[in-house]
């Protein structure tokens, strides 16, 4: 800094402004005051009042049932898509002239998103813990045999995390690319939209449409989550649940179903056709095998950090925004 | 089968060749040169230029090309599978899209042709015919011809580059162009100056005339084919580092709202002031700043509480934290009222004082003209490129242009169209003598 006289060559070419890292800090710094001063911690509150709404809605058969578990993840996973995608979306494009601005003073780029990486990392794992002690208060069954940490809720906080950041980071480049709020709240249902249809899971897919499925979180989310639960040895209800609607059905003044249902009963092998009917239905990609859990975690790493590229990418030409 | 599919492809070329044909008498009407009519996507850019919906015609020509591409690749897949439905969506959406573009463009040939709005019916319906009638009927005759701004020629350039001097600013701007949509524009030319240190500068010129454009080239923000030295440094090969000592402070008040004044500064003073310098140190910095701004007594409130004043107050604070050899500002008193508007310009004159050099952009310069040194004056020529009309000082300008105020001054040099004489060719003519001139 000159005293209001000449700075001379030598002692420009010398001087040393802040770098990437102090620069990260700084941000890190602002994103945690913005927490307390603006809405931002509204996101947790709304976290716990989402899955609430998904334990009231689907609680009951959740980690219970395979037809549950299979409707119950694919819920669980887009409250999670949902919580990240609020978390982002307007994050960037809100204040897109004050990063222009501060870009032309030296801020890196970089800097500048690895401050929102890590802050909405800390959102979102508070936004898992809170998933997970809501679910836990409203007696939904939570899976108990861990599969990768020893800790079967260690575990199944991971994968909600994993999946709440991915959506997370999603949001945050659709927000890097977008120039105004309003445009990236208009592309947020298309995606949030291509993300239930294309999971794979839930809707039958035709095969053409296999590798889309790999695009989408929410596959990745639902089949760790299936995996974790070992959905393959859980009990399938629907051919029970069939067969008890048709009780009445008279075959030659005889009501064979009704006779059948009631022999089962009285001998206690309900649970033993459940098990059964299910083992006619298991899917070998929901094993309950730790490289599956990997497998999945791996796939939401890789698009979390394609997301946080892109991201930096696209902010990168921030200076060729018009006035 | 095969014979319908040569019947619809004879039916599209027929009808590519006759809308061709009309597009090549409505360009001619336009004053676009016709063969534009026979190329594809050039034609569908070209119409939107006739109908003054330049915008609108960009998007239409890169729509076009996406679904000619989508429709291109279509063609060439099995038509069983996904992929093909997938395609064929997103063309069908595109498709829609154009129509809306294409009825936009009409409506706009029509304004300029002042004809019936019912005529649109026939461009969608009977478009071959249509564009035959407006090509070569004598009744449609268009109010506006597309003036080609390149094929103009511009005032002479003097070509003599001001002398590097070892304490200020040295801009010697040949030429400021950019690529626009295939066509290449000259923003700013023939620029060439000195401002000492010490000097406030007002920086004066018409909408379009280049203000900004020159800005950003002399600070380097946006490089042109120039050569910028600020106390012999060259602004464009040091980037990185010189431009820590050049504050830019914009328009708009870009701060965050829910930060505190204090905690703005301290951040705004951790990126741009060096490494080296101590937290004590910045904290010391920031303090005086503060004091020396007015805005010790709001420290701790969030910027969104401030007055105007305050606001562009702390937004001048956060780039003079630093320090900064050359100082800019883009209108600083927008939305202030004269009282505290002369405050803050009297505050800048007060940071001229200190040696350096403050370069401002205002629209009512007249309240504040006697804190100035120098005025510099840009204009649009007859190319609309952006030229010097004037560098010197305030009362020579006067002078030059034999005009009492800065505003008498503006509106000598504002084209016709924009509610001024249009003298702009002139000025920018006498003032190339007189440089010329000078120089020998």
């Amino acid at each position: 800094m000159s005293e209001g006289g000449r700075v001379s060559n030598m002692e420009i070419e010398a001087t040393k402004h802040t770098g990437r890292f102090p620069q990260m800090i700084i941000y890190l710094g602002k994103l945690f005051r913005m927490f307390v001063f603006q809405s931002d911690w509204k996101v947790l509150p709304m976290a716990a009042i989402i899955a609430g709404l998904v334990s009231f809605a689907v609680g009951d058969s959740l980690f219970k049932t395979m037809e549950g578990t299979l409707m119950g993840t694919f819920a669980l996973a887009c409250v999670c898509i949902w919580n990240g995608f609020f978390n982002s979306i307007q994050v960037v494009c809100r204040e897109r002239a004050i990063i222009k601005r501060e870009h032309r003073s030296g801020l890196h780029i970089s800097s500048y998103i690895v401050a929102h990486v890590i802050y909405q990392a800390v959102l979102c794992m508070a936004q898992s813990a809170i998933t997970i002690v809501v679910l836990y208060y409203t007696k939904v069954t939570l899976p108990d045999k861990p599969l990768i940490t020893g800790l079967a809720i260690v575990d199944l906080w991971l994968t909600i995390f994993l999946v709440t950041f991915c959506a997370d980071m999603m949001a945050l480049m659709v927000s890097s690319l977008t120039k105004s709020t309003t445009t990236a709240m208009t592309v947020m249902p298309f995606l949030l939209i291509f993300q239930l249809v294309f999971s794979g899971g839930f809707f039958a897919l035709p095969e053409q449409a296999e590798p889309i499925t790999n695009t989408t979180i929410a596959k990745w989310g639902m089949t760790s989550l299936c995996a974790q639960a070992d959905y393959n040895s859980l009990p399938m209800v629907s051919v029970w649940n069939t067969m008890f609607k048709m009780k009445d059905v008279e075959i030659e003044g005889q009501k064979p179903v009704w006779e059948f249902l009631k022999y089962a009963e009285a001998n206690d092998l309900k649970e033993d056709i459940l098990i059964q009917t299910a083992s006619y239905n298991t899917m070998p990609e929901y094993n309950f095998d730790p490289v599956v859990v990997f497998k999945c975690w791996g796939w939401l790493l890789l698009w979390t950090l394609v997301y946080i590229a892109v991201a930096v990418a696209a902010l990168e030409f921030i200076d060729k925004d018009r006035r | 089968m095969k014979d319908i599919t040569s019947l619809g492809l004879l039916h599209q070329i027929i009808r590519y060749v006759l809308v061709s044909i009309g597009y090549w008498g409505i360009f001619k009407k336009c004053g676009v040169k016709p063969y534009y009519s026979w190329i594809p996507l050039a034609r569908e850019y070209h119409i939107g230029v006739c109908a003054n919906r330049e915008k609108e015609a960009r998007t239409f020509t890169i729509i076009a090309a996406l679904s000619e591409v989508l429709g291109l690749i279509n063609n060439l897949s099995n038509k069983d599978t996904t992929f093909f439905l997938i395609l064929a969506v997103v063309t069908l959406s595109l498709q829609i899209a154009l129509v809306v573009y294409m009825i936009r463009i009409y409506l706009g040939l029509i304004e300029i042709f002042n004809q019936k709005k019912r005529w649109l019916l026939g461009f969608i319906f009977i478009e071959s015919i249509t564009t035959l009638i407006w090509g070569f009927s004598s009744k449609f005759v268009p109010g506006r011809q597309v003036s080609d701004q390149n094929a103009r020629e511009g005032v002479k350039v003097s070509g003599t580059e001001a002398p590097v001097i070892e304490s200020g600013l040295t801009v010697n701007i040949a030429e400021r162009k950019i690529v626009d949509f295939f066509k290449k524009k000259v923003l700013l030319k023939d620029i060439h100056m000195n401002i000492p240190r010490g000097h406030m500068v007002l920086l004066l010129g018409g909408s379009g005339a280049g203000k900004t454009t020159y800005l950003n080239a002399v600070t380097g923000y946006e490089k042109a084919d120039a050569v910028v030295k600020l106390d012999g440094q060259d602004i464009y090969t040091d980037y990185a580092k010189m431009k820590y000592d050049v504050g830019f402070v914009p328009q708009q008040d870009l701060m965050r709202g829910n930060d505190t004044v204090a905690l703005t500064l301290t951040d705004a003073a951790s990126l741009r002031l060096p490494s080296s310098v101590s937290f004590f140190k910045k904290k010391k910095r920031v303090n005086e700043v503060l004091e020396e701004f007015g805005l010790a007594t709001v420290r701790n409130s969030l910027v969104e509480k401030l007055s105007g004043g305050q606001r562009k107050r702390l937004s001048i604070a956060m780039e003079y934290i630093s320090d900064p050899t050359l100082f800019i500002l883009d209108e600083p008193d927008s939305g202030l009222d004269g009282v505290v508007a002369r405050g803050l310009f009297e505050k800048l004159r007060a940071i001229a004082d200190q040696g350096k050099i403050v370069i401002v952009i205002t629209h009512t310069p007249d309240r504040v003209i006697d804190l100035f040194d120098d005025v510099i004056v840009l204009a649009k020529d007859a190319s609309r490129t952006g030229r010097l009309a004037w560098y010197g000082p305030v009362d020579e300008a006067r002078e030059f242009f034999g005009k009492d105020t800065m505003e008498g001054i503006l509106l000598s040099i504002n084209q016709k169209d924009e509610g001024g004489e249009g003298k702009a060719d002139e000025f920018v003519e006498k003032y190339t003598d007189k440089c010329q001139k000078e120089a020998g």
